[in-house]
């Protein structure tokens, strides 16, 4: 068989209007590998992100998630919009985890993780909720199973996220900045999780700012600037010897603040 | 003039009658004016200008006419385009229709305040856009527009006593003839602004009921 990355992006460009925010990404996510995007606000990582989950239409280039292009179909060696039934069913591998975490707050932590199951996958309520309790459990929630989100903390909602997006048991793993919204002692509880999963051997791509856990957790580090990747490599070539004046430059800005 | 609080008793039933008749007929024209209001907030939620457009349109005529008019026309003008209908069901559907574009309009504010993410959340996970607005937007909004709606409803009701001129024997209308037959005038006009506000403070009572009832964890 064919060997194929998990994720594969070719030559993307996304415009908002006159805004070149992503200038030619190319990328490719292997089976099992931790992917860590970085770079400064505005750098065009969380859009990068968006586009690989198709929530934002790319202009130019390619994704491909586990070889099918994901929301066009090529007709005649043209690009036509793709249904929403078949861009769920490529997406469907794809687990979205969000900076502001996105629960649902009129269910519970169970009723959002079982609430695709149940209607998606169509299992039974029974079915749907020994999954949910035994992923509620996996990021250590099953005691707040009954709490709606109002209730739980933010490092518990976005523990409870994951738990959601690990439910349908996906393939990969994206990440949109999970700890950002999150205050500074509610961090660790939520990157433990995510390093476990890695542990585990999920795919994982993770926009984040925390640097700690890009050099600990990641095989890749990519660091994006203005739309465009920079730099990338292994942590050790990011954090240690970064070749550009401009990620030296992020790198010393991120020092400055952390001490 | 001595307050006669007899026949306020002799005319007991007729204004009982005139009141159940309220009732029924803002109960049938809130559910239409609910179904109305959801259904065209709905529809104007997709990505279609036409039916946007239509949508908007009808919202703005029931907005920008009085409830009087409305009614003349439905049920004066409804039989020269072959429309005879009973002032009764005249009353039920002008109410409705009317009410039916204050609450498009509540509810679209009500489905506005979602925040985008928790669709996104739904979409990745590939809930259906249908079951995302069955399961995860209306369940929330409802919670959101119960006061709002409450007082809608309220309206509905007060503006349920117009009906009375296009001759439904609703709460007005019998008091009126009490009037008119015994040319008492404030036993009537007391005996109908209590039952008036009675049955409005019972709607505001379910209203705080059903936001008890339905406010989740906040």
């Amino acid at each position: 068989m064919e060997h194929k990355p998990v994720v594969l992006v070719e030559g993307l460009h996304k415009r908002f209007g006159a805004a070149h925010v992503l200038r030619g990404i190319d990328l490719a996510v292997e089976s099992s590998r931790v992917v860590c995007v970085i770079g400064p606000s505005g750098s065009g990582k969380s859009t990068l992100l968006r586009c690989m989950a198709f929530l934002d239409r790319y202009d130019e280039g390619r994704v491909f998630i586990e070889g099918r292009l994901l929301g066009y179909r090529e007709v005649d060696g043209r690009r036509v919009p793709d249904s929403d039934r078949n861009i769920d069913s490529v997406r469907s591998v794809i687990g979205m985890v969000f900076q502001h975490y996105n629960l649902w707050p009129h269910k519970t932590a169970l009723g959002n993780v079982t609430e695709a199951l149940r209607v998606v996958k169509r299992l039974s309520r029974r079915e749907a909720e020994a999954i949910g309790m035994e992923t509620l459990a996996k990021v250590g929630m099953e005691e707040k199973a009954n709490a709606y989100p109002a209730r739980l903390s933010g490092g518990q909602q976005q523990r409870n996220a994951i738990a959601r997006a690990l439910a349908m048991r996906p393939h990969v793993m994206y990440f949109d900045e999970p700890t950002s919204a999150l205050d500074p002692e509610l961090v660790g509880e939520v990157l433990e999780v995510m390093q476990e999963l890695a542990g585990e051997g999920m795919t994982m791509v993770v926009v984040t700012h925390e640097m700690g856990f890009a050099a600990h957790v990641a095989d890749e580090v990519v660091f994006m600037d203005e739309g465009e990747v920079i730099e990338r490599g292994s942590p050790d070539d990011v954090f240690k010897r970064p070749r550009s004046e401009r990620l030296r430059e992020f790198l010393d800005t991120w020092r400055a603040r952390t001490i | 003039m001595s307050f006669d609080i007899d026949i306020m008793f002799r005319y007991g039933p007729l204004l009982l009658s005139g009141l159940w008749t309220t009732v029924h007929v803002c109960a049938l024209a809130s559910l239409l004016a609910v179904a109305a209001g959801l259904g065209v907030s709905v529809l104007y939620g997709l990505p279609m200008r036409p039916v946007k457009l239509l949508c908007r349109a009808y919202i703005e005529v029931m907005r920008g006419t009085p409830i009087l008019t409305l009614l003349f026309i439905l049920y004066y003008g409804g039989p020269s385009f072959g429309l005879t209908l009973d002032a009764e069901l005249v009353g039920i559907i002008g109410l409705g229709l009317y009410g039916g574009g204050y609450f498009a309009e509540i509810f679209r504010a009500g489905f506005e305040s979602i925040p985008a993410g928790q669709l996104e959340a739904a979409r990745m996970l590939g809930i259906p856009r249908r079951l995302v607005v069955a399961r995860i937007q209306i369940p929330q909004m409802l919670t959101l527009i119960i006061p709002p709606s409450t007082n809608q409803v309220i309206i509905l009701v007060k503006e349920s006593a117009l009906l009375s001129i296009i001759t439904v024997a609703e709460l007005t209308k019998n008091t009126t003839q009490m009037v008119n037959e015994t040319f008492a005038v404030v036993e009537p006009y007391v005996a109908v602004a209590l039952l008036y506000w009675l049955l409005i403070e019972g709607i505001a009572l379910t209203g705080g009921a059903l936001e008890r009832r339905f406010g989740y964890a906040s």
